[in-house]
Order: structure tokens, then sequence, then C-alpha cells
């Protein structure tokens, strides 16, 4: 998007006032969304996002800009402006930089702006209609699809010069349905790294629609789930919200590198009971929170966080690299220019472990099958987290017996994964859109069925009495 | 720079019925300290024009951060193609324009010409405070965001409205660490027009307190108690109650609130009022349609007074638009500006003594996942204190309370007058319910 000659210029405007480090992000997005409500068109968004982002490293210092002036003196001006924020002479200076040459991954192969939009429009009233037509209590449905095509290119002070193309696209659904005053909400989403071809060849919405469809219907006849401490049964795939939002979030360098984490300092330590081991792997081809290179131009890697129960790595950026010591390992992303990229998570999930999920729920005598997880929070600090649970049944003496309502799991990160007693060996992988400091980024959560033999949970339907 | 001229001579050439831009300018400035270093220092500035347009009666949208030669092209061409593929029946609308506008000056000159200098020493004054306030603080961080926005709304029919804003925020977290090593964390925050306004020692204080008092916490007995709610956790709960007033969600069924106008909705201890007008950082004199704001009442006396409305779905309903059409990620919606809840006559220390006994949950999470606001069913994590004998006594941690927030406010026992200016605008008191379920040991 700019100019070597320029990059080097800018660099060393940069870097005139004692900046130890240096980095130009340049990214260009087209982007766009199709809704379907209630089986018609409603909105199609197109936008073109265009801008740069200007970092600058002094110590543990880091000073970020960014601009949509991509001119020579737009950037110029920028560079300029963050320098003021150090007074100190000149450290270093960029004479010449090279290009870094990677094997492209996770290209598409039907791109989708060759796609007609008529076809993706078709696509997603079918999907609409499946919903709608799974039973009379489907009152409402809607049926977005989102796509991204983003040009990234970076220079950096190392002498670094990287491109990348990165073309996502996600298609979720979402259906409501209600019945003598009760309404349930329920939604998926399906997603890659890959052009439309995943969506014709290898994913199938018509039967996402209709187990959306069922699974809200089924809640409609849910009863209260019981509350208090007992085992919880959780399913796979976007199950693997809790490692997710309970340690994952607590193995980024953001808060281990300052100590805010509960995690922080406990590298060789057991933070989960020895059947567990989870990764976060960034390099799976094709996967929504794959990339070729982070957002600061470094290789994504597979890490793996836990192994038997044992912290074995973090997810660390160049910048809390610094205050870690600890070398970064392709972990840092953002969701655009308009963020200071950090370490965040890719594609994390838990190994698969020996049990069938039937053997699981066999097992249990008492307790709740979350089959489905809604989203969740922690506080770093204290590990602290709550999560929704979607869809989930009562189990009674290894059986399960009704659908229950409003269950709420919650606990402490630094406790949780100790207690998971049961790893299945379903692993499935589902996409999310993960929030934080950097922004909203597309991350994959995943995990087979496990069982936590004890969590609070939390409902209306009153304290457990045979538990 | 493109002429915004050539914009609507395009669209007039394409045949369009009508076209609208907004231009955004915004500059922002924010740096954080780390135990009292600065360890991050932002700027920006950013410029988006977003532009509806009316094209063989739909209404097709598209918008660009790249402004060069091939701006109105990209989004003439696109708005046309996207309104070939709309199927909606509803009718679309590009605004003519309101009869009056009660436009105010709301920009804030002092923090426009304080230096960024000027600033980040108050900042790093008040964050020392916050570390030195107790010798049980541990990590203390403070964040200073300001943002100044430049506004234009012009259409085809002429109409052209311009708002300048600006304001600025500081948001403190800490954590306190006990002689048996347990961590606790708090939070405080400001809006702020002027750096010099900024009392330090109260701030200080404020959060040491709030810190402190939850060493020791633990989760109560599970059971049904009698509940106060801090003012920050009545605006979660408020804010996801009146995603139901929006005519959007009436008309689509997805509303517990259809066929309720004029009928008692909650407690008539509750009055809640929407004020676009009010001075503050979230002050709009007009909406994303370039409809006039008012100020109105939403709910009197627990009866729900009106539904909110953009061009769109008031035209379905017959009415007006109440001005509440905001877009959300290019998508025409509606939003509440400065929302509040008419304040009671007591204050907090009186809604604890009215309790007697019971819990005050003074802060809940997670509201965006464990609270459904179509059901009102919610089940979140929580913390505060018990209330024993008419007084805050044991702090509380790691409880979930479960309900649903229809009965919760029409629940109220009481309304209290400590309102607080919440992050989302809201202005909300403490109030005193019958009960609520809560799940702990």
């Amino acid at each position: 998007m700019i100019l070597k000659k320029l990059a080097i210029e800018i660099l060393n405007i940069a870097t005139e006032t004692g900046a130890d480090f240096a980095e130009i992000y340049l990214e260009e997005d087209s982007h766009a969304t199709i809704s379907v409500d209630n089986g018609k068109v409603e909105t199609i968004h197109d936008v073109l996002s265009y801008g740069a982002g200007i970092r600058l490293f002094n110590g543990l210092q880091s000073v970020y800009g960014y601009t949509n002036d991509l001119t020579s003196k737009g950037l110029k001006k920028l560079a300029r402006d963050l320098a003021v924020s150090f007074s100190e002479t000149r450290k270093i200076e960029v004479k010449t930089i090279k290009k870094v040459r990677q094997k492209k991954k996770n290209q598409p192969k039907i791109p989708y702006e060759s796609y007609p939009r008529e076809k993706i429009v078709e696509m997603l009233k079918e999907a609409s209609k499946v919903m709608k037509n799974y039973d009379e209590s489907v009152v409402r449905t809607t049926a977005n699809f989102a796509y991204s095509n983003k040009k990234v290119e970076i220079y950096n002070t190392d002498g670094r010069h990287l491109t990348d193309y990165r073309s996502r696209g996600i298609a979720s659904l979402l259906a409501v349905a209600a019945k003598e005053g009760k309404i349930e909400t329920f939604r998926t989403a399906k997603g890659a790294q890959k052009g439309m071809e995943y969506f014709i060849k290898e994913t199938d919405l018509n039967l996402e629609a209709k187990q959306v469809a069922a699974s809200a219907v089924t809640m409609l006849s849910a009863k209260d789930c019981p509350s208090g401490k007992m085992p919880v049964v959780i399913g796979n795939g976007f199950g693997g919200v809790i490692f997710h939002e309970a340690c994952g979030h607590s193995l980024e360098a953001t808060s281990v590198s300052k100590g805010l984490s509960v995690f922080s300092g406990k590298k060789g330590e057991r933070i989960a009971s020895s059947i567990v081991s989870a990764v976060d792997d960034g390099t799976i081809e094709g996967a929504w929170g794959s990339g070729n290179i982070d957002d600061e131009g470094n290789k994504t890697r597979r890490n793996l966080l836990i192994k038997d129960g044992i912290l074995n790595s973090y997810l660390i950026d160049d910048f809390n690299s610094r205050r870690m010591n600890e070398k970064s390992n392709g972990a840092s992303r953002r969701q655009s220019y308009r963020f200071e990229p950090t370490s965040r998570m890719s594609n994390t999930f838990i190994l698969p472990g020996k049990s069938t999920p039937e053997e699981i729920i066999a097992s249990t005598r008492y307790g709740i099958y979350a089959k489905n997880m809604g989203g969740g929070s922690v506080t770093p600090a204290t590990g602290e987290f709550n999560f929704a649970v979607n869809e989930a049944y009562l189990i009674k003496d290894g059986k399960i017996i009704h659908p229950v309502r409003g269950a709420t799991l919650i606990g402490s990160g630094k406790e949780v994964l100790l207690h998971v007693d049961m790893v299945g060996n379903d692993l499935r992988r589902e996409q999310g859109t993960c929030g934080s400091k950097s922004g909203y980024i597309p991350a994959d959560v995943g995990q087979p069925t496990i069982r936590i033999s004890e969590i609070t949970v939390g409902g209306t339907g009153g304290k457990v009495k045979n538990g | 720079m493109v002429k915004y001229s050539k914009f609507f001579k395009r669209a007039k050439e394409e045949n369009f019925e009508a076209l609208e831009l907004i231009v955004k300018k915004t500059d922002r400035f924010s740096f954080s300290f780390f135990n009292n270093e600065i360890d991050s220092y932002k700027m920006s500035n950013s410029f988006v024009i977003s532009a509806r347009g009316i094209y063989n009666g739909k209404m097709g949208t598209a918008e660009s951060e790249k402004l060069d030669k091939n701006t109105v092209d990209y989004l003439i061409n696109r708005i046309k193609e996207n309104a070939l593929l709309l199927d909606s029946e509803d009718k679309t609308f590009i605004f003519e324009g309101s009869k009056s506008y009660k436009k105010k000056n709301v920009f804030n000159k002092k923090l426009a010409i304080a230096t960024a200098e000027e600033k980040v020493k108050a900042i790093k004054k008040l964050d020392r405070a916050v570390r030195s306030s107790s010798e049980l603080i541990k990590d203390v961080s403070t964040q200073y965001n300001e943002e100044t926005q430049d506004y234009t709304i012009l259409n085809s029919y002429g109409l052209k409205l311009r708002s300048k804003t600006n304001y600025a925020h500081v948001y403190t977290s800490a954590t306190a660490v006990d002689q048996k090593n347990e961590t606790k964390a708090a939070f405080i925050h400001r809006f702020i027009s002027d750096i010099a306004d900024l009392d330090e020692k109260r701030y200080a204080q404020e959060i040491a307190e709030k810190t402190i008092a939850q060493f020791g916490s633990a989760p109560c007995a599970s059971g049904r108690y009698r509940c106060v709610f801090s003012p920050e956790a009545t605006g979660s709960l408020l804010a996801a109650w009146l995603s139901n007033i929006s005519a959007e969600q009436v008309q689509k069924k997805s509303s517990l609130l259809a066929d309720k106008l004029q009928q008692k909705v909650c407690s008539n201890k509750i009055t809640v009022t929407e004020e676009p007008l009010r001075k503050n950082p979230f002050f709009r004199y007009f909406d994303d349609e370039g409809v006039a704001a008012y100020n109105k009442v939403l709910i009197k006396k627990g009866i729900l007074k009106t539904y909110v409305y953009n061009l769109k779905t008031a035209y379905k309903d017959k009415v007006e638009s109440t001005g509440n059409g905001y877009k959300i990620s290019g998508k025409l919606s509606t939003e509440l500006v400065n929302v509040s809840i008419k304040p009671g006559r007591l204050s907090q220390q009186q809604l604890i003594k009215k309790a007697r006994k019971g819990i005050y949950i003074e802060k809940i999470s997670g509201t965006h996942a464990g609270l459904n606001p179509q059901s009102g069913n919610f089940s979140l994590i929580a913390s505060g204190y018990m209330i024993e004998e008419g007084q805050k006594g044991q702090p509380v941690a790691l409880i979930t309370v479960a309900g649903n927030v229809f009965d919760i406010f029409n629940d109220v026992l009481a309304v209290g007058r400590d309102v607080e200016l919440q992050i989302d605008g809201y202005e909300v008191p403490s109030i005193l319910i019958k009960e609520i379920a809560v799940s702990g040991k």
C-alpha cells in the first residue's frame, strides 16, 4: 500500500526521539454483510475500511496512533506526533528493509466478490425457511452472512516488510420461538478463513438451521434449572468457551506480564487435572482463527498451553515479551488498524481424551448436561467467571431427563480445570468472536465433551435436594 | 478533498430517489498509567463517510474510510447494487427535516485547550493518589480517554445538520492483596469536562474502599433474599429491559412489551425518562436520520407511555418518529440516549435500612451472555454485601442472582436518590426489590 522508501522515512521519523522500535501496519478491508430477517433481505451493507497504525516502543513504553490519511504527508505527521512523547536521542536507524516471503496458506478458492450475491441471498433464504418451517412456535428468524477481504502490510525497524491477504466468511442463524408468553432465542454461526467453497461444499447450513430451530423450540418447554454445586457435563464444540474465558484469557501475556493474571508465574505448575491438555493453534489450514502471520508479522504457531494438566506456555506478543523476558510466539492480534495489537487467542481448544460422550453421561448420577453454552466473561485478576448455558438438560441416574432453562455456571478459572474428571473423544471446534483489549477478532473455541466434578450452577429452580 | 455535491449529482444521474451522507471525523487521545508509569499512549484521527440511497424504492447502504477520486463511484455503485437485491416491503425514508432543532453548544473548550502534557500530569497525580490510598493496594491502572467528534448529516432534500462534541473519561482499576494473599479488584470511572475538576482525594478513597471492603468475601447461602441493587446493577438490568421498548422489536414480535401501551408494565414507583438534550457527553439534538431529538417520558409511574421509533417503524404504526433512529454497524435501528430513572427520596443507606435483612448487589457481570433481553430471564454472577439489621455486613462474592427483569421492575419497593451516571449514559439510582433468587454455597 505504501512504497518501501516512504516506509523507511516514516520509521526514521518515528524513532528520532529515542524509540527503540517502530512499526507501520497498513490495512485495506472490504467487507460486506447481508441480513435476511424473517425471510426477507433487509439490509446489504458494504464497508471499505482503510487506514494505518504506527507503533513505537521505548523500553516498556508503547505509543500508538492511527489515521485514514495514508498520504506521505498524513503518515509522516502521525509519526512526528507520536515521536513527541519521547525526548531522548536517536537509538536506531533503518537503512534497508527486506521483504519477508512466506507460504500463503488460508487463501480462498472461490473469492467472495466473484460469487453472485443473489446466490448468497438464496442460501440465507433457504436456511430461514428451514428454521421457520421447523415448528409453528418459531416466530422470527434471521440469517446473516458477512465476509471480509483484508489486505495487510507491515514494515518495521527490524528491517522486515510483510504482506498478507486474509479472506473470511461467516453465516449466522438465529431462531426465536414463542409460546404461551415464553420466548426463547437461539443462534449459531459457521465460518472459516476460506472462500465461498466452505459454504458450498463443506458445511450444511440447512442442517444448522434445523438444529437452531430445534434447540429454541426444545427450550420453550424447559423447566427452571436447579441451583447449587453439582457435576456438570459440558458438550463439545462451543462448550470450549469455558476454557476460552476461564483460562485462555488468563494465559494472555497482556495480563500475565504485569502479574495481573491468576496464572502469572505459574509455568510448570499444575493448573488442571492430569487428563487435560490444551492448545492454541493458529496454523490450522482455513480455520476461522488461523493466520499466516500474526499482526506483528510473526509466524503463527501451535502453542501447547497445558500439557497433562501442567501450564506449559503463555500467549505472548512482542511488546509484552519485553516485560516477561520470554520470546513471543505468534499470538499478537488486532481487530483492525484502529487497535494496537496484543496477545490474543486464535483457535483454542482442549485436546481429546478417551471417554465417549455416552459414557460420560451414563456415569453421572445427578447433574446438568450443558449441551450448548452461551457466552461468558471473566475478571483476569481474580479468575472469576460466569457462563450462560443456552441449552441444558437435567441428568439423573445416568440419563438425560428434561431440558432446563436459565442455567449459569460460575466459578474461578484457577479451580475449574482441576475439577475436570472426564474428557471425551469427540473434539469439535466452533466459531466465535472474541472481544478484548485489541478489539473483536475471529477465534475458534472448542473441546470434546468434558465433565466437571463440581461447579456452582446458578438457576431459578431452587436448591438441589437430591444432589 | 472530494466535494459532497459530487455525490448528489451522481445519485441524480443514476435516478436515485434520494441520497443521504453522514460524515464523521473523530479525533481520539488516550493514555494509561500502570503503577504510575505511562504504559500506553495513543492518538488518532479518522474519517468515515456513510451513504444511504433510495433506488428502485429500496434503501441501499455503503460506507468508506477512503476518500479519493473513486469514492463517489464506489459508494453510488454499491448502494445501487445492494438496493436491487433487497426485498423487504418496508417503506424506507430519507428525511426532509424536522420543523425545529434544539441545538446546544456542548463543546468543552477547556478540554480542547488543555495540553497533552497537562492532562498526563493530572492523571499521574490521580493515579498516584489511588496507589497511596492504602497499603493493601497493589496494582493500579488508570486510563484517560478523550474523544472529539465532528458529525455532519446532509441529504438530497437540502437537510444539513452538524454537531461537534468532545468529552473525556477517566477509568481506574485497582487490585488489593491482604495478609492471606487474597486478591480483590474494583474499578471506578468519571466523565470530565475539565481536568481541573478532578478531586483525586475523593476518587482514591472511593476506589480503595470499594476494593478493600471485599476482603473476606465468600458465597452466601442459596435462597431468596430481599435485595438492594446498586445504581450500576440497576442500570444494567434497566438497559436490558428497555431493549423491549423498541418499536422494531415489538413489530417483529420479539418484545414482551407488545400490546402494553398505556398499561402497567412495572411498579408505580418507576418513572423512566429519555433526555437526549441533557448536556452531557451523550447529548444529541438529532438522530442518525436527521430527526430532531427531544426529551420524553417512557414509563410514567409504571405505565408504558411510548415505544421508541425511527422513521420506518413509525410509518408502520402510523405515528411520528420519536427521534431514536440510530445506526448500529450500518444498520438502522433504535437507541436510547440519556436514560434515567426518576430518583426517589431515600439515600442508599436508607434503602438498606428499609430492607433490614437481605442482600445488597453491587455488581453483576456478563449481562451480554447471562441475560436474555427478550424473555427477561437472567442468571448472572454477582457480588455485594449481606444486609443485616439494616446495614451492610459480610461481603459476598461468587454467587449468582437469577430471575426475570420484568419481575424485578414489578417488584420495586423503593427507589433511591443516589443517582450515578453510568458508562453507558444511564443515570440511575439504587432500587430496593422484594426478593431475588441467589445461588451460593
